[in-house]
């Protein structure tokens, strides 16, 4: 039997994922040899340092050109390099504000970042997954790291049950996605994406129930990863129970983690099968998702359970990006060009290399911004009052722009981010989708995108009026100031801010980033 | 008659009576203990199917490790002997109906199945269930999926590590 051979380069793709790898395994072993009282802030520096180097490689790597590596098991593209980076800024961003809050919980150990490390990285993995089985093993290692982040703090009862929610929930899902990935690879005979385009569609012809169970359980199980509606009944009680430094690196990360793995293995289900079945299963999770998650944020009034709605409905964004990728005209071949190539597409073809290119931005634009909020929240919560349930109220915000102008200014960017309002990245990224969308011709499920999205405004601005035009309420705790909050707060303002002002740097990183390898 | 075919024969009489022990025994003790004899009949069946490296890791996996666990659950729970045979509740009643028509697909497919398995061929024959081409094979062709499955172990195990810590 022939055995292939690897060389060193062969592992180069894999680098950002082995440097979180090893910061973590830093992280896990040098915890061993402090005392309890000793300082540990070396842990979140080290966490930022390796995000920080793993985006750097990331960012070099995304103008490699696109190919197989490991032997078919992953690929190297600008797509997954780009997930890759977004990925990093969450982690970066997360660790940042994790600082202050476990410093003032007593709760600072080497084992909490390590962990995140270790969730990025399988997010960074599953980025480039090019195969059945190594995307699933991926989806696993991200979503373990998360359950025990989820359940790390347990005094009360709420992150227990968060983390027992989640990790029941979580493997049901799991087993959705495995029984589906299963029934596609009995129709096809291959677990590798790249060479199941060409069997899926003989399969299709002998034995259409299994292939469409096998893709419809694939995308049940994913919708659950990203939080759509129907699969989203999970995402208030967990987003509200995790530490906030952790809600906001599963809102970032472990989203656009599964968004990337969802969308490459539709895009090659796509290429075997009728493209209308994707389209179908994603506008009525969009159309679902944009509506129940806006509806339901609307009367909270604990902010972290309101940006845990407001992730879904983000979700349902970035799902009707996911199915203007899916619109092709009777009877033309589903494909997707490279930016190269689109002078010659028609306008179908632009509209949907357009909405790839939009769900990336919009990706970015949500792990700023919503990063940036829960660093926020986490910077004005408190642990006595979480068993009374007033830790995330919106009293909370009363005022901050009289106590700390600059917060409630960083505050206000990312609530102006997140509702889609100029100058902000949020503003980019939303025109973008919804552009594409009504260029592939989904009109009427972008008016309900637009509608939906005015909604939500009313309860982003909520939280800005009560920063600025609210009263100090009497008796208010003290607002310590933390280096990692500060410098967290200030980068995500900065990029929501100046990206959305001046689009440009990352326009031609866009470009690029929308090539997917095997078109 | 080859000793091939007496070896399965015995192997697979054995298995049957222990998972029959398994459920008909009355105290959690001796069901675990049967689940390990049926383990090891099992692992027979493989070596017959050239499944070495499978009957191999059933040994030290199934029969080993896992069972200890179990052994280690019931001594924990303590449990005693169950006192009396429970009665035929729905949950139950629809168990066995499942049961039983798992059994009767899984006849039904078999029965399909022609019943002459070419023979294997010799060439895959010398190399085929070994440690040897599973090694191979798991550290060069199947190698990222390999190393991520570390990956996961390793975190499961830091996960389980934190979340059974001492509060803080």
């Amino acid at each position: 039997m022939n055995l292939p051979t690897l060389s060193l380069a062969d592992f180069f793709p894999l680098l950002p994922a082995i440097l979180m790898v090893v910061g973590a395994c830093i992280l896990l072993l040098s915890e061993v040899f402090l005392s309890a009282t000793a300082s540990r802030a070396y842990q979140a520096v080290l966490t930022v340092v390796t995000a920080v180097a793993a985006g750097a490689v990331a960012v070099v790597m995304m103008f490699e050109p696109p190919r197989e590596v490991m032997l078919g098991f992953g690929v190297l593209d600008p797509f997954s390099s780009f997930l890759t980076f977004v990925v990093c800024v969450g982690l970066g961003l997360a660790a940042l504000s994790s600082v202050g809050f476990l410093r003032r919980r007593g709760a600072e150990r080497g084992e909490f970042y390590a962990l995140m490390l270790f969730a990025s990285a399988g997010m960074s993995l599953l980025a480039m997954s090019n195969e059945l089985i190594t995307l699933f093993v991926n989806i696993e290692v991200l979503s373990i790291a998360t359950y025990a982040l989820t359940a790390y703090l347990r005094r009360g009862t709420r992150p227990s049950e968060a983390g027992f929610k989640y990790f029941i929930l979580g493997a049901f899902s799991s087993a959705v996605l495995l029984y589906g990935a299963a029934l596609v690879y009995g129709a096809t005979g291959t677990t590798n994406l790249t060479a199941m385009v060409g069997p899926l569609g003989a399969a299709i012809q002998a034995q259409p129930a299994l292939v469409y169970a096998g893709v419809v359980l694939v995308g049940a199980g994913f919708a659950f990863k990203v939080a759509a509606v129907p699969f989203h009944m999970w995402t208030p009680d967990v987003y509200e129970g995790a530490p906030s430094p952790v809600t906001a690196l599963m809102s970032a990360g472990v989203k656009a983690a599964a968004f990337a793995a969802m969308v490459r293995v539709f895009f090659t289900m796509g290429q075997g099968i009728d493209p209308r079945l994707p389209l179908a299963l994603f506008s009525t999770l969009a159309f679902l998702t944009m509506v129940v998650g806006n509806l339901m944020a609307i009367p909270q009034r604990n902010v972290k359970r309101m940006l845990a709605y407001s992730s879904i409905a983000h979700a349902g964004y970035l799902l009707l990006g996911v199915a203007a990728l899916f619109v092709t005209a009777p009877g033309e071949q589903f494909r997707l060009l490279g930016p190269s190539e689109l002078t010659g597409g028609s306008p179908l073809d632009i509209a949907r290399a357009g909405a790839l290119r939009g769900i990336l931005y919009y990706l970015l634009a949500y792990t700023f911004s919503a990063v940036g909020a829960f660093a926020m929240v986490s910077a004005l919560e408190r642990r006595e009052d979480e068993e009374k349930g007033t830790a995330w109220d919106l009293e909370r915000f009363s005022g901050l722009a009289q106590r700390r102008p600059g917060w409630a200014f960083a505050m206000a960017a990312f609530m102006l981010s997140l509702g889609g309002i100029p100058p902000t990245i949020g503003f980019m990224s939303k025109l973008l989708i919804f552009q594409s969308a009504v260029d592939a011709g989904l009109i009427g499920l972008t008016i309900v995108a637009v509608l939906s999205s005015a909604a939500g405004v009313y309860y982003y601005l909520r939280v800005v009026v009560y920063m600025f035009m609210r009263p100090v309420p009497e008796g208010a705790q003290v607002l310590e100031r933390n280096w990692g909050t500060e410098v967290a707060l200030v980068v995500s303002t900065a990029a929501v801010v100046v990206l959305g002002i001046i689009p440009g740097p990352i326009g031609a990183w866009l470009e690029q980033a929308g090539t997917l390898f095997g078109r | 008659m080859n000793i091939e075919l007496i070896l399965f024969g015995a192997f697979a009489l054995l298995t049957l009576l222990s998972a029959g022990m398994v459920i008909f025994a009355r105290s959690p003790i001796n069901s675990a203990m049967a689940l390990v004899s049926t383990f090891f009949f099992l692992a027979g069946i493989y070596v017959l199917l050239w499944a070495h490296t499978v009957a191999v890791l059933q040994v030290l996996v199934y029969a080993g490790a896992i069972m200890v666990l179990f052994l280690f659950v019931i001594m924990l729970l303590n449990l005693g002997e169950s006192p009396t045979r429970g009665r035929p509740t729905l949950a139950r009643l629809a168990g066995g109906a499942a049961t039983v028509g798992l059994l009767a697909v899984l006849v039904v497919t078999l029965l399909k199945v022609p019943g002459d398995v070419p023979a294997m061929a010799p060439e895959a024959q010398a190399s085929f269930g070994t440690m040897a081409l599973l090694g191979q094979t798991l550290f060069t062709q199947w190698l990222l999926p390999f190393e991520a499955v570390s990956l996961l172990l390793l975190v499961a195990m830091v996960g389980a590590v934190v979340v059974a810590k001492s509060r803080i």
